[in-house]
C-alpha cells in the first residue's frame, strides 16, 4: 500500500477521488440530514408550493400582483424589482462614475479635489450604512402638502418623490427598451466586426445613423399604439388633498437604494475610470500631440477609447458586483429578489427550495450579464497580442 | 543497475505536448565526468531534452535513467535525481525575495537536513568559488545579471550533485558578462564535474566539450568531438546551422 | 558659472494647475464656489448651530437649524459596546483597544512572516476573547449574546480574517493544483459563491444550515455567520492569492524543483511569500470590503455598531437625530477604512520603488 503511493499516478489518482468523493460525501449527508429534520417537523418538500397563493401583496411591482397569486409569480416580481434597480443604479452608477474619473484627470486641481474627497468619502463607507443614512433623510422630508417643488412637474415629498410620466402602457416602454438594446447590439456589431472593415466610414456612419433613426421611429409608433386613450400625453403630479395624484411615484425605499448605490458605485467606477486613463501612456497623447491634434481631439479620439479599453475587465467585475449590491433593498424596505424570498421562506416555510431558488436565480443573471460583458469587452478589445497601452 | 559508468542514459525516449512531437527516439548515453554540449536553432527540443532528465518535464515513452536511477513514475525516484542534478536556468530563477546566501543555504538544510552553519560555511566556499564571496548579504535584485548567474551556479553546487545541468545560462546575459559565467563553467569542468550544458558559445564547447550534440526538429541529427563536429560537420543541417552561427 | 532650476514659482504654478485656460479658470471658480457652499453650510450645521450638551437637548430640532450632536453625548456608549452590562464596559474597550493595537503592530514589516504574524493575532484575539467573555479572575460572564456595538464589529472582522485567511491558502492551492479534478471541483465552488450576494450567504448559514447539519454541529447562530462570512472571505481572498501565484514567474518553481524541494517546501518558502508580497494590495483591499460589509449582519438581526446606532436615536427622545448620528457611526467606520486604505496606498508606493 505504502509502495502504491509513492507511484505518481496512483497517488495523483487516489488524492482527486478522495477530494471529489469527500465532498459528494458531504452533500450527501447534508441532504439525508435536512430529509430527516423536514420529516420530524412534518415539512413537505419541493416545489409544489410555487403554485399556491401567497397570500400576502408587496408594495412596489413592475407587473399586477395581488395576493391570491402565486409564489412563482411573487418571485418573478422581485427577480424584475431587482433588475428594474440593479438598470437604474449601475447607469446612475456610471454617469456619476465617469464624471468623478473625468474630473480626476482633468488637470485641474480644483476639480481633482473633488473628485478625490469624492472618492474617498463615499467609498470608505458602508454601503448599508448610506443607505440607512438616505432612507432617514428621504422619509423625513415634508408631508406632500409642503413638499419641494421642482418646477411645477416634480414634488420632493416625504412620501416619495413624484414624477411627470407618459400616458402610454407599460408593454410598450418595456418594447421600446428592448429596442434600443438590439439597436445597441447591431450597432457594436456594425463598428466592431470584422465582416464590416472593409466598409467606407462614410457609409458606416450612416449606416449607424439609420440604425438610431429606425429605433427612434420603431419607439415613437410603439409608443403610439400603447397610449392610453383620452389622456394627455405627459401625465404631470398635482397636489389634492393630502396627496399628490397622477404622475409617477418614486416611493423613498426605491428612491433609497437607486440613491445609495449609484453614489457608491459612482464612486468606485470613478476609481476605475481614472486607473484607465493613467494607463494610457503618455506617449499616446505625445503622438497625438504631434499629428497637430486638438486636446478635445486626443481626448475624445484617443485618450478615453483607450481607456476604456483598458478597464473593461474591471468594469465587468464591478457591474457583476453592483448588481449583487441591489440585495440591500431588503434593509430599508424595497421589495427585491432577496426580500421576496425572505418574505416567502417566513411565510411558506420552504426554505431549502427558496434558498437554491435564490442562489440560482443569482447564479443565472451572474452569467447573463459577465458573459454579455465579456462579448462586448471581445468586440472592442485591442486586437493582436503585441497591441500594447 | 546499469552500466556504472553512465551518469545518465536515455534511450528510445520520445516527448509529446498534447499532440505536437517535441522528441523523437532521443539515445543518449552519457559517461560520469563527461562535458555535454547541446546546440541548435530554436525550437528544436534541446532545452525540452535536459528538462526532462529531472523531470521539469515529463517524458512518454522510453526510459532515462540518472545515476542507476529509473525517472519513473515513483515519487522517490524522482527526489533522489533531482538531489543529484544541479540545474542552471537561462533566466537565473533566483527566489528574490531571500539573500544571495539564504538562497544558497535553503535547499541544502530542507533538502539535506543539514545544519545552518554547515550549510552557511559550504555555500561561502562556493560563493567564493565564484568570486562573490562580498555579495552574501545582498538580495539577487541588486547584483548585475553575470552576478546573479553565478550566485545560481553556487546555488546548484551547494546540494553536491553529481550532475549539472546548464539551460542557456548566457542567452540572457549583457555580451560583457558573459564570460564572467563561462569562466566559472570552465572552471567547473576542470574539476571533473559531469556537464550538460545547452548554449550556442561555440567557444566554450571547443574549449571544454567532450562531445558536441547537434538537434534539430526534436532529433538528435548529429553528435562529435568538438573537433570533428565545427571543422568537419557531416550532416548538411549541421553545416547549415554552423554557417549561420560561425558565419557572421 | 552654474545656475540651478529650482522649478516654477509659486504664482506659475498656481496658475498652471488652476488657470491655464479660461475654460480651467471657470471651472475652478465654479467648483471654489461649490466648495466654500459646502464648507460655509457643513460648518453652520456642525459646529456653529450646533447643539452640544444634552442639557440643552430641548432645544434639538426645533428650529435650531444645528446639528444635535448632545444625542452622542447621551449615546455614545450603546453606539460603542451595545448592550454589554454598562458597568463591565471598561473591559469591551480595552479589548477593542488590543485589537487596534494587534492591527497597527502587524503593520511593522518586524512582524511580516507567517510564524510571527499568526503569533501576533491568536494572542490579540485571545486578549479579547477573554476580556470580552470573562467567567474568570472574577470577571463576570458576559455571553456573546451581550455583546454589541463597536466591539462585536470588531469580532466578527477578525474572526472572519484569522479563519478566512487560512481558509484561502488552503483554497487557492487546490484551484492551482496540477489535478485536473482537484482544480476543477475548486474552482466551480470558488466561482459559485463569489457569483453570490454575501447577504444571501449570510442568511443561508443563519437559516439553512440547522437544517442540513446534525444538531451537534449546529453552533451559535453568531458563529455560523461568522463561518459563513469566513468562506466567503475565502473565496475572493483565494483568488487574490491565486492572482499573486500566477504572476511570479514559471521559473521560480521549476528552479526550486530542480534543487529537489518537496511541494509543501517550495510552497511555504517560495511561492507563499512571494504570492503575498504580489497580492498584498489587493489583500488590503479586500481587508476593506471585509470590514465595510460586516455591517450587513444587522440584516441577519444582530447588534453591531449600525444597529446600536439605529438604536441610539430609535427611542421617541432622540427621534429626530438620525443624522447626527449616522455621522457618527460613519466617521467612526471612515476612520478604520481610511487608516487601512492608506497604509494599502502607501505599501503599493513602497512596493514599486522597491521593484525599480
Amino acid at each position: 500500500m505504502l509502495a502504491l503511493l509513492k507511484q505518481k499516478s496512483y497517488r495523483d489518482r487516489t488524492l482527486q477521488t478522495l477530494f471529489v468523493g469527500g465532498l459528494a460525501v458531504m452533500l450527501v449527508i447534508f441532504v439525508m440530514t435536512a430529509r430527516t429534520n423536514l420529516e420530524a417537523q412534518g415539512m413537505t418538500s419541493g416545489f409544489d408550493f410555487l403554485e399556491r397563493a401567497t397570500g400576502w401583496g408587496v408594495s412596489f411591482s413592475l407587473i399586477d400582483f395581488s395576493t391570491s397569486d402565486s409564489y412563482l409569480k411573487v418571485i418573478w416580481v422581485g427577480l424584475l424589482n431587482s433588475l428594474f434597480l440593479g438598470v437604474i443604479s449601475m447607469s446612475f452608477a456610471t454617469i456619476i462614475g465617469i464624471a468623478i474619473g473625468i474630473m480626476r484627470v482633468s488637470g485641474n486641481k480644483m476639480a481633482e479635489l473633488i473628485g478625490t474627497i469624492y472618492v474617498e468619502v463615499f467609498r470608505n463607507l458602508p454601503l448599508l450604512l448610506q443607505a440607512f443614512f438616505w432612507y432617514a433623510i428621504l422619509t423625513t422630508l415634508p408631508k406632500p402638502r409642503d413638499a419641494y417643488d421642482i418646477g411645477g412637474i416634480a414634488f420632493l415629498s416625504g412620501r416619495g418623490v413624484y414624477l411627470p410620466g407618459l400616458n402610454v402602457s407599460g408593454l410598450s416602454v418595456f418594447l421600446s427598451a428592448i429596442g434600443l438594446v438590439i439597436a445597441f447590439a447591431v450597432w457594436l456589431n456594425l463598428t466592431t466586426s470584422r465582416r464590416f472593415a472593409k466598409m467606407m466610414p462614410k457609409e458606416k456612419t450612416a449606416r449607424a445613423r439609420s440604425i438610431w433613426l429606425a429605433w427612434g421611429f420603431a419607439a415613437c409608433v410603439v409608443m403610439a399604439m400603447g397610449r392610453i386613450p383620452d389622456t394627455p400625453l405627459l401625465n404631470l403630479p398635482y397636489l389634492k388633498g393630502l396627496n399628490f395624484r397622477e404622475g409617477i411615484r418614486v416611493s423613498p425605499e426605491l428612491l433609497t437604494c437607486i440613491v445609495a448605490i449609484s453614489i457608491y458605485g459612482g464612486a468606485y467606477i470613478g476609481e476605475i475610470v481614472r486607473a484607465g486613463f493613467n494607463a494610457v501612456s503618455n506617449g499616446q497623447k505625445e503622438a497625438g500631440f504631434a499629428l497637430g491634434l486638438t486636446p478635445w481631439q486626443i481626448f475624445t479620439r484617443i485618450r478615453l477609447p483607450l481607456a476604456i479599453r483598458a478597464v473593461m475587465p474591471m468594469l465587468i467585475n464591478q457591474y457583476v458586483w453592483l448588481f449583487k449590491a441591489t440585495t440591500i433593498g431588503i434593509a430599508v424596505g424595497f421589495v427585491d429578489f432577496f426580500m421576496v424570498i425572505s418574505t416567502s421562506i417566513n411565510q411558506s416555510g420552504q426554505t431549502l427550495e427558496l434558498i437554491a431558488i435564490l442562489m440560482g436565480g443569482f447564479l443565472c443573471i451572474n452569467y447573463t450579464m459577465a458573459f454579455a460583458l465579456n462579448r462586448v469587452n471581445d468586440a472592442i478589445k485591442l486586437k493582436g497580442t503585441q497591441a500594447r497601452g | 543497475m546499469t552500466n556504472s559508468q553512465s551518469a545518465v542514459r536515455i534511450s528510445d525516449m520520445d516527448k509529446y505536448y498534447g499532440t505536437f512531437h517535441a522528441l523523437k527516439g532521443i539515445n543518449l548515453d552519457i559517461a560520469k565526468g563527461e562535458k555535454i554540449v547541446i546546440c541548435g536553432p530554436s525550437g528544436s527540443g534541446k532545452s525540452t531534452l535536459i528538462r526532462c532528465i529531472n523531470r521539469l518535464e515529463e517524458h512518454q515513452v522510453g526510459s532515462i535513467n540518472v545515476l542507476g536511477t529509473e525517472l519513473d513514475d515513483n515519487l522517490d525516484n524522482i527526489d533522489e535525481i533531482r538531489r543529484e542534478t544541479g540545474m542552471v536556468f537561462q533566466h537565473f530563477n533566483l527566489f528574490p525575495h531571500m539573500t544571495v546566501l539564504e538562497n544558497c543555504i535553503l535547499a541544502p538544510m530542507l533538502v539535506r537536513k543539514q545544519e545552518r552553519h554547515l550549510a552557511e560555511r559550504d555555500a561561502m566556499e562556493l560563493l567564493t568559488k565564484v568570486k562573490i564571496p562580498e555579495q552574501a548579504e545582498k538580495y539577487p535584485g541588486q547584483l548585475s545579471g553575470g552576478q546573479q548567474q553565478r550566485v545560481a551556479i553556487a546555488r546548484a553546487l551547494c546540494m553536491k550533485p553529481a550532475i549539472m545541468l546548464f539551460d542557456e545560462p548566457t542567452s540572457a546575459l549583457d555580451p560583457e558578462m558573459i564570460s564572467e559565467v563561462l569562466d566559472v563553467m570552465v572552471g567547473l569542468a576542470h574539476e571533473g564535474m559531469t556537464m550538460i550544458c545547452v548554449t550556442h558559445e561555440m567557444g566554450f564547447a571547443r574549449q571544454v566539450a567532450d562531445r558536441v550534440i547537434f538537434m534539430d526538429g526534436g532529433e538528435v541529427i548529429e553528435q562529435a568531438p568538438p573537433d570533428q563536429f565545427f571543422d568537419n560537420p557531416q550532416h548538411e543541417r549541421t553545416q547549415a546551422f554552423l554557417g549561420q552561427i560561425l558565419g557572421h | 558659472m552654474a545656475q540651478t532650476y529650482s522649478g516654477p514659482g509659486v504664482f506659475k504654478r498656481i496658475r498652471d494647475d488652476y488657470f491655464s485656460t479660461r475654460l480651467n479658470t471657470v471651472v475652478t471658480l465654479g467648483f471654489a464656489a461649490f466648495v466654500i457652499w459646502v464648507v460655509w453650510s457643513l460648518f453652520g450645521w456642525g459646529i456653529q448651530q450646533a447643539i452640544w450638551s444634552p442639557a440643552d437637548k430641548d432645544h434639538c430640532g426645533h428650529g435650531s437649524g444645528g446639528a444635535c450632536w448632545a444625542v452622542i453625548a447621551a449615546r455614545w456608549r450603546l453606539i460603542f459596546f451595545g448592550l454589554f452590562p454598562f458597568e463591565e464596559q471598561w473591559r469591551s474597550g480595552i479589548a477593542c483597544a488590543a485589537i487596534v493595537l494587534t492591527g497597527g503592530l502587524s503593520c511593522v514589516p518586524w512582524f511580516w512572516s507567517a510564524r510571527r504574524l499568526s503569533a501576533l493575532w491568536i494572542i490579540g484575539f485571545a486578549v479579547f476573547y477573554c476580556l470580552m467573555r470573562g467567567g474568570f479572575f472574577g470577571l463576570t460572564l458576559v455571553s456573546e449574546q451581550n455583546w454589541g456595538g463597536l466591539s462585536l464589529t470588531i469580532f466578527i472582522f477578525a474572526s472572519v480574517t484569522l479563519i478566512g485567511m487560512p481558509l484561502a491558502i488552503v483554497f487557492a492551492l487546490l484551484r492551482q493544483s496540477r489535478l485536473p479534478w482537484i482544480a476543477r471541483t475548486m474552482g466551480v465552488v470558488i466561482d459559485t459563491i463569489r457569483s453570490l450576494p454575501l447577504l444571501s450567504i449570510l442568511f443561508t448559514f443563519a437559516i439553512v444550515i440547522p437544517f442540513v447539519l446534525p444538531g451537534w454541529m449546529i453552533g451559535d447562530k453568531l458563529y455560523r455567520v461568522i463561518v459563513g462570512y469566513a468562506l466567503f472571505f475565502a473565496c475572493y481572498q483565494a483568488e487574490i492569492i491565486r492572482g499573486g501565484i500566477q504572476s511570479l514567474p514559471a521559473g521560480q518553481d521549476e528552479a526550486a524543483m530542480a534543487l529537489g524541494m518537496s511541494y509543501w517546501n517550495r510552497i511555504s518558502y517560495i511561492i507563499l511569500p512571494q504570492a503575498f508580497r504580489n497580492a498584498l494590495p489587493a489583500t488590503i483591499n479586500q481587508l476593506v470590503i471585509t470590514f465595510k460589509e460586516t455591517s450587513l449582519v444587522v440584516i441577519i438581526g444582530f447588534f453591531e455598531i449600525l444597529a446600536s446606532g439605529n438604536a441610539a436615536y430609535g427611542n421617541a427622545e432622540w427621534n429626530f437625530a438620525h443624522v447626527e448620528v449616522y455621522c457618527f457611526v460613519g466617521l467612526i467606520y471612515f476612520t478604520f477604512v481610511f487608516a487601512l486604505s492608506r497604509y494599502g496606498a502607501y505599501l503599493e508606493r513602497r512596493m514599486a520603488v522597491v521593484e525599480r
